[in-house]
């Protein structure tokens, strides 16, 4: 028999490799943007800074909130066995098969304010009076065009990461409150919603993460217009790293992004709490 | 030995052409062309992150007039004053060799010109009895007697929030006799000529209605599909859209006038320039193989080649009087005009950061956002914290 110590350092021995690969592809990278970093005076003062982290917080907020209401309900309606599931699940998850920068092209010939079909269909259910609405040229529907365009293209995603957590809970839960005469909606709360809490804590993160990062879509779409309303955190650390060649602000931004995200994270674990994890 | 650069997809096969005939002239010297993105500001990424690692891997880079002064501040570019004298610049359109210029030295031989001009559809001024617009109100005039919203607009222009937007702003500002930047390096934009620009371009869409408010969305496309499909009397756009507005089945062919941009009562008005030319790599190991090429292909006999089959507007003045140019392409004469008077975008190493600023706050101005004293003010500033920070 083996002793235990001997133990450990085989288990060790055995993770090395993919240790050595995160440290080669994260560690050494985020040591490089510290010590590359520069300029953390200009940040408070940084007046497009401010505003784009605003615009990001706002695109954030709302596409992952939207998602996870949306694709929670997605996620529910596929569970249920019905004929032809098989062919709805492949079918919503289309729009996340496809490619975002191509899709935000699409996006923006819907939007047009010369052709755009999203005027048309306005204007026939008559909310506005001339299918010729410049969504595009407008901060605040500027900013709803992205919204929906991320929504859009990313709920089924949600849908799936929510739908394997569905998956784990125990169907006798279920029988058991019925038993005890709980509805639906009871059974929603009392057994859905806490049960999923871990799964849900995830995919927000997940979710937040990558739409913290937004890039391609906002930079096809509307390129930080109008008036740099749309202007996202990302799009900013490209110019200043690519466009205006200041490596060592680029990375004190980046820095800046991650240092949002840790909050960000941490204060979805707090909220959804631990003890479940 | 090998001289490999970077373009765009050569349209038309001109530069195939032009490298064959090199090959031809100069054995030993073979020419690798490799066809990038159309997107420019895709392969000005693609030659930074060459040149930012100091790799040899372009001998010659085909540089937008905007690359240079950043390109030459970080050391990537070789000066060609020993080879590209005073005298054969002289050859050159004037603008062009301005922004190839960088620190009293020269860094690029032009071969592409470009220059923001006016549009106008001179059918419809002529029936109505009027002529050409002589300057910014006048034009307004014209556009609000003509027009006929939303069937017909006045003015269409490139209103994005992008780099064509400063295009547009800067015609209408050097037109109002303001600038960017002072010869001591101060930025100027918050002066009342370049406001007053920026609230005639406001006006346009906000007070007077000649523009619609999807401008805002406008790139240089969607202005002139918005011209060709005869919706607007004026249009501010490239020499490229000429082509295609008298091309066949263009609903306004034959109903186009082209004419350099108006500017304030009583002053000229200006046109910013873009355009295209080599510059050599300072980590190219071959420089003077580098020279012979880039010398090659801008002959006239060469730039006749990339106009014909590429539609490329050469940068040489001759071919401007050439009689075999101006037989199959007549507009050279007006263009002869709007070029000759082309101005390069402020020759700036942060100037992207100083286009950015304008990007913002102009489109902010057009939105309604700002007025054009806060936005011109609101650029002024942070372009003034940039550049003093980046000085630190």
């Amino acid at each position: 028999m083996r002793d235990e110590g001997a133990q450990v350092w085989i288990n060790w021995g055995f993770a090395v490799p993919a240790l050595a690969l995160m440290g080669l592809v994260n560690l050494i990278p985020i040591g490089q943007a510290f010590y590359f970093a520069d300029g953390f005076a200009a940040l408070p003062v940084d007046a497009r800074l401010i505003e784009s982290l605003k615009n990001t917080a706002v695109f954030t907020g709302l596409t992952v909130s939207l998602e996870l209401v949306l694709g929670l309900a997605m996620a529910m309606v596929l569970l249920k066995p019905f004929p032809g599931r098989g062919w709805v699940r492949a079918a919503v998850l289309i729009p996340w098969a496809l490619p975002t920068a191509i899709m935000a092209m699409a996006w923006q010939w819907i939007f047009n304010a010369e052709y755009g079909v999203m005027g048309d269909l306005f204007f026939r259910v008559g909310l506005v009076s001339s299918p010729q609405i410049a969504w595009l040229a407008k901060p605040g529907p500027a900013m709803a065009a992205c919204v929906l365009a991320d929504v859009w293209k990313t709920t089924p995603f949600m849908a799936l990461l929510l739908m394997s957590g569905l998956a784990t809970i125990p169907d006798d839960l279920y029988e058991a409150a019925e038993i005890d005469g709980a509805g639906s909606v009871r059974q929603f709360f009392v057994i859905t919603l806490p049960m999923l809490k871990p799964t849900i804590a995830l995919a927000v993160i997940f979710r937040a993460i990558q739409s913290f990062g937004v890039f391609d879509l906002v930079w096809v779409l509307t390129g930080g217009g109008p008036g740099g309303k749309t202007q996202m955190i990302a799009l900013y650390v490209y110019d200043t790293v690519y466009r205006y060649l200041d490596l060592g602000y680029g990375c004190a931004l980046t820095i800046v992004m991650a240092g949002c995200l840790l909050v960000m994270s941490g204060f979805v674990l707090l909220v959804t709490g631990r003890e479940e994890a | 030995m090998v001289l490999r650069y970077l373009s765009g997809p050569d349209i038309g096969g001109a530069s195939a052409e032009i490298i064959k005939r090199f090959e031809a002239e100069n054995p030993g010297i073979k020419v690798e062309m490799v066809e990038g993105p159309a997107a420019t500001n895709i392969r000005e990424n693609m030659y930074s992150t060459s040149f930012m690692g100091g790799e040899a891997t372009y001998d010659l880079a085909y540089m937008d007039v905007v690359w240079v002064p950043k390109f030459a501040a970080q050391g990537w570019l070789r000066p060609l004053d020993d080879w590209f004298t005073p005298k054969m610049q002289t050859e050159f359109l004037p603008g062009d060799v301005l922004g190839s210029t960088y620190g009293g030295k020269i860094y690029r031989i032009p071969v592409q010109s470009d220059g923001g001009m006016l549009y106008y559809r001179k059918d419809l001024i002529a029936q109505a009895g009027l002529k050409p617009p002589k300057d910014w109100p006048d034009l307004v005039r014209i556009a609000k007697k003509l027009q006929n919203p939303p069937a017909l607009w006045g003015y269409a222009f490139q209103g994005k929030q992008y780099e064509g937007l400063v295009c547009d702003y800067l015609e209408l500002m050097w037109g109002n006799g303001g600038r960017v930047v002072g010869e001591d390096g101060k930025i100027l934009v918050d002066s009342p000529e370049a406001i007053e620009a920026l609230r005639w371009l406001v006006d346009a869409v906000r007070k007077h209605g000649i523009s619609p408010e999807g401008v805002l969305t406008f790139q240089e496309e969607e202005a002139r599909h918005l011209f060709q499909e005869g919706k607007a009397v004026f249009m501010r756009n490239w020499p490229y859209a000429w082509n295609l507005v008298n091309g066949e089945g263009s609903p306004v062919k034959g109903k186009v006038g082209i004419m350099p941009m108006v500017g304030a009562e009583g002053r000229g008005g200006a046109a910013t320039l873009g355009g295209w030319g080599w510059s050599i790599s300072a980590y190219s190991k071959h420089p003077e193989e580098a020279w012979k090429f880039a010398q090659f292909a801008t002959t006239v006999e060469m730039l006749k080649i990339s106009y014909e089959k590429g539609g490329i507007i050469p940068a040489r003045r001759s071919l401007f009087k050439d009689p075999e140019v101006l037989a199959k392409s007549p507009h050279f004469k007006e263009l002869y005009d709007v070029l000759t008077d082309a101005r390069p975008r402020p020759v700036h190493p942060m100037y992207a950061r100083i286009s950015d600023a304008l990007q913002l706050h102009v489109s902010a101005a057009l939105a309604g956002q700002e007025t054009p004293e806060e936005a011109m003010k609101g650029a002024a500033d942070e372009m003034r914290a940039f550049i003093e920070r980046r000085r630190k």
